[in-house]
């Protein structure tokens, strides 16, 4: 008897699972606003961004020259700059004024400024200086020009030295140049580049983004199309509080399943990106990084009561979301209370954790922390969906048993 | 001119009744801006956590790594006992980068023999990475030349003469009106117009799209007798003032309280402010124009401001990007912002520089009026579907 109960209430509680996973399933590819939001930005995004990104670095900053000392040490000096792959000089002009308006018109980007007495120096034993004067609209530039002349002027400097020096061996040399020398390692990405690192984090956010904006606005077009301009309509299938939540939650898992090996997969496979990380880890540490951002979804779009609202207001957000969560910003820099309301939203640990595995090669174990995070967010909003839902639910209820009282009522009045 | 003031009361009652203009137009902005101005108060991010691996462990390495710790930057949180230990750190995102030192480096400098000390830079953090990077590699030139400068002044060199010797050539580097690297001034100047310009583009097409969904349309054409431009300019005028007033809050604040370099003047900025807005409200209702319905026009427009913030050239130049995208650019109010902002705030060169730039910006406020006829058709004949 009791099994049997048992069974019939599995029974019907898989039909009501299945009813609600597939309502959901077409309302989403019914609705184009919906198509969009949570099947094709999330391909067609990442596909962009890597566009943009994809040479990673700037080669070639135009650069305009004033070269007052016209000697042999300066020109050799420009030449190498010349050289260099960062900087490439477009302008010899007679004085500043000519180099300033090159800038002006956009021509160049920097000046560098080589001083009547440049040669002079050098030879008579006095430090010389070159200026270098950068366009500030953009970091890169002045990287890249920084970097060529700081490169260049250090391989003079080696050579001068040497010059002087009057050694016998080139051991005794390489001791002159450097005394105690250095090696600088780029780890993760070699060539300190834009593409390798700002897109894992762009990735991350597109899925969260694109989730909340498409789970709102299927929430608020089932609020504007019921009678009662509830979330959840009164019917025999909307009785159990699991079954609705599982129902819709499974299928937009499923399809962020999908959606997440393309992003995070496919389209930085293509474009070369470095993906050091072992699928098998990410796959596990995605795991609570899609419930979390499922449901932290699904408990936000309980708020939003019609469906344009939801990019209204959520748009705007990811910009504030890259930066706390430590990557266009270190997070070392980022005040102690908005580091804790970044605490609320699953990306700032999505962000985190994946570049860590994906760019870094660490395993579960040093991802650790961004992987417990995100369980609790899981938890947590798993927690404050079902409590959403169930005052929703109710409060359906109420306002349906309302209604049929009234009609009642005038009826018999 | 009657007809003109109730079409503006209509307007503003509406926005004052919805929450939802008054989060987009005011509270956002506001939010906005001090989140920006609280995030990169310091300018500049000082004490960066790095790590140490000194295998050494002489007087002179303890040394080399206190003077690491005193530069401004860098601030060194743990020692660690070996390579695999600091890596693992750098893995849990603990640390920015480490410094290694060898074991017999003291010994070998001593010797007269070169030793080669290492650090290590996680590029995946790219902005943490460069400034960590700047005061280790620093920090290792001043190790090299510290040792030779002692050799130097044994032999009875001055001060200048060793400096000579050392570093026969130096740079002189002039960042031009942002001397002091500052990334607030860097990032804000156009993240914050940026983030205005999406709320100026959304707004404007959600404000004529629920006019439609709500069933309103109809009131609304008859009360401005048919006319559409009339309609619009009712709507967009309202809507305009407040945008311009948050605008106007923006510039005010970053020119004149906090005192971004501004070598134009203000006057110039909220000029330029005013054409953003302009063509934000251009480029919501080019996009309302081209796909008439409140859902499309909004997610167009969203997706469209918001690639703008990386097709603007700020972070990336545009001369950098693929080809494919790089012609693109123009197609963003952001990027002729941006390009004012740099030509007449940052540098201060006559506006005529960005003489195009302004162009543009006048051309997306004006972009919609070909489109009036169809917005006419679509305000009129469209029903809301859901």
């Amino acid at each position: 008897m009791i099994r049997q109960y048992y069974a019939s209430y599995w029974k019907e509680s898989l039909r009501a699972f299945l009813f609600i996973f597939n309502r959901e399933m077409r309302n989403v590819f019914r609705d184009e606003g919906v198509v969009m939001f949570l099947i094709i930005v999330p391909i067609f995004y990442p596909i962009l961004y890597s566009l943009i990104y994809t040479t990673e670095t700037i080669r070639e900053v135009p650069v305009a020259v004033v070269d007052l000392s016209r000697t042999a040490t300066s020109r050799d000096y420009l030449r190498r700059v010349d050289g260099t792959p960062d900087v490439q000089i477009v302008a010899y002009c007679a004085n500043m004024e000519e180099a300033k308006e090159m800038v002006k018109r956009r021509e160049a980007y920097g000046v560098v400024c080589v001083p009547r007495e440049f040669a002079d120096n050098i030879n008579k034993g006095i430090q010389a200086r070159v200026s270098l004067f950068c366009d500030m609209s953009g970091l890169l530039y002045y990287k890249a020009i920084l970097v060529a002349n700081t490169n260049v002027s250090l391989h003079l400097n080696a050579k001068v030295k040497v010059e002087r020096a009057g050694n016998t061996t080139n051991e005794q040399d390489k001791v002159t140049i450097y005394p105690i020398s250095y090696e600088e390692v780029n780890l993760y990405n070699p060539q300190g580049g834009m593409a390798s690192f700002l897109l894992p984090a762009v990735l991350i956010l597109i899925l969260q983004q694109t989730l909340m904006l498409g789970v709102g606005m299927l929430a608020g077009t089932a609020r504007e199309n019921n009678r009662l301009h509830e979330l959840i309509p009164v019917e025999k299938s909307h009785n159990g509080l699991l079954r609705i939540v599982f129902g819709k939650s499974a299928v937009y898992l499923l399809i962020y399943i999908a959606q997440s090996v393309i992003a995070l997969g496919v389209i930085p496979r293509l474009f070369g990106f470095p993906q050091i990380g072992n699928p098998v880890t990410i796959a596990f540490f995605l795991v609570p990084f899609l419930l979390a951002i499922t449901f932290f979804a699904m408990t936000l779009s309980a708020l939003i009561r019609e469906r344009e609202n939801v990019m209204l207001i959520c748009v705007f957000v990811s910009v504030p979301l890259l930066f706390v969560s430590g990557v266009s910003w270190p997070s070392a820099a980022i005040p102690q209370w908005l580091k804790v309301i970044s605490w609320l939203f699953p990306s700032t640990f999505g962000i985190n954790g994946f570049i860590h595995i994906n760019s870094m090669g660490a395993d579960l174990l040093e991802a650790r922390h961004e992987w417990d995070a995100l369980w609790v967010q899981a938890a947590v909003y798993f927690l404050t969906c079902c409590l959403t839902f169930r005052y929703k639910i109710i409060r359906a209820r109420i306002i349906t048993y309302n209604e049929l009282k009234r009609e009642r009522a005038m009826r018999k009045g | 001119m009657f007809n003109f003031l109730q079409l503006f009361k209509r307007e503003f009652l509406r926005m004052a009744e919805r929450p939802v203009y008054w989060f987009v137009m005011v509270i956002a902005p506001l939010g906005v801006y001090a989140f920006f101005v609280l995030l990169m108060q310091s300018g500049l991010p000082n004490n960066l956590p790095v790590g140490l691996v000194d295998l050494d462990g002489t007087s002179t390495t303890r040394n080399i790594a206190r003077n690491l710790d005193a530069f401004q930057r860098t601030h060194i949180v743990a020692n660690y006992a070996n390579m695999g230990e600091a890596r693992r750190a750098m893995q849990r995102g603990d640390i920015y980068a480490f410094f290694f030192i060898p074991k017999n480096t003291t010994e070998k400098a001593n010797r007269q023999e070169q030793a080669t000390v290492s650090f290590y830079v996680n590029y995946s953090y790219l902005i943490a990475a460069s400034l960590t990077y700047q005061d280790l590699r620093m920090m290792s030139e001043l190790a090299s030349g510290a040792a030779a400068r002692k050799v130097l002044f044994a032999k009875g060199a001055t001060e200048d003469q060793a400096m000579a010797y050392l570093q026969p050539v130096v740079m002189d580097t002039h960042p031009i009106n942002n001397p002091w690297l500052n990334y607030n001034v860097y990032l804000s100047n156009t993240i914050v117009p940026g983030m205005l310009l999406l709320f100026v583009a959304l707004l404007t097409a959600y404000s004529v799209g629920t006019e439609i969904k709500d069933g309103t349309a109809q009131e609304w054409m008859h009360l401005a007798k048919g006319s559409i431009k009339r309609a619009l300019w009712a709507k967009l005028v309202p809507q305009f003032t407040i945008f311009w007033l948050m605008g106007a809050i923006y510039v005010l604040l970053f020119y004149a309280v906090l005192h971004f370099p501004c070598h134009c003047g203000i006057p110039v900025m909220l000029g330029a402010m005013t054409m953003l807005v302009l063509a934000g409200q251009g480029l919501g209702l080019l996009f309302f124009g081209i796909t008439p319905s409140l859902r499309m026009s909004m997610s167009l427009t969203s997706l469209w401001s918001v690639l703008s913030f990386s097709m603007c050239g700020m972070t990336f130049p545009v001369m950098a990007m693929h080809p494919a995208v790089q012609g693109l650019a123009v197609l963003f109010p952001l990027r002729h912002y941006f390009l004012i902002y740099v030509n007449c705030a940052l540098n201060g060169f006559p506006w005529q520089y960005a003489f195009w730039n302004f162009l543009a910006l006048l051309l997306f406020a004006a972009a919609p009026l070909l489109l009036l006829p169809r917005i006419k058709y679509s305000v009129l004949n469209y029903t809301y579907v859901s």
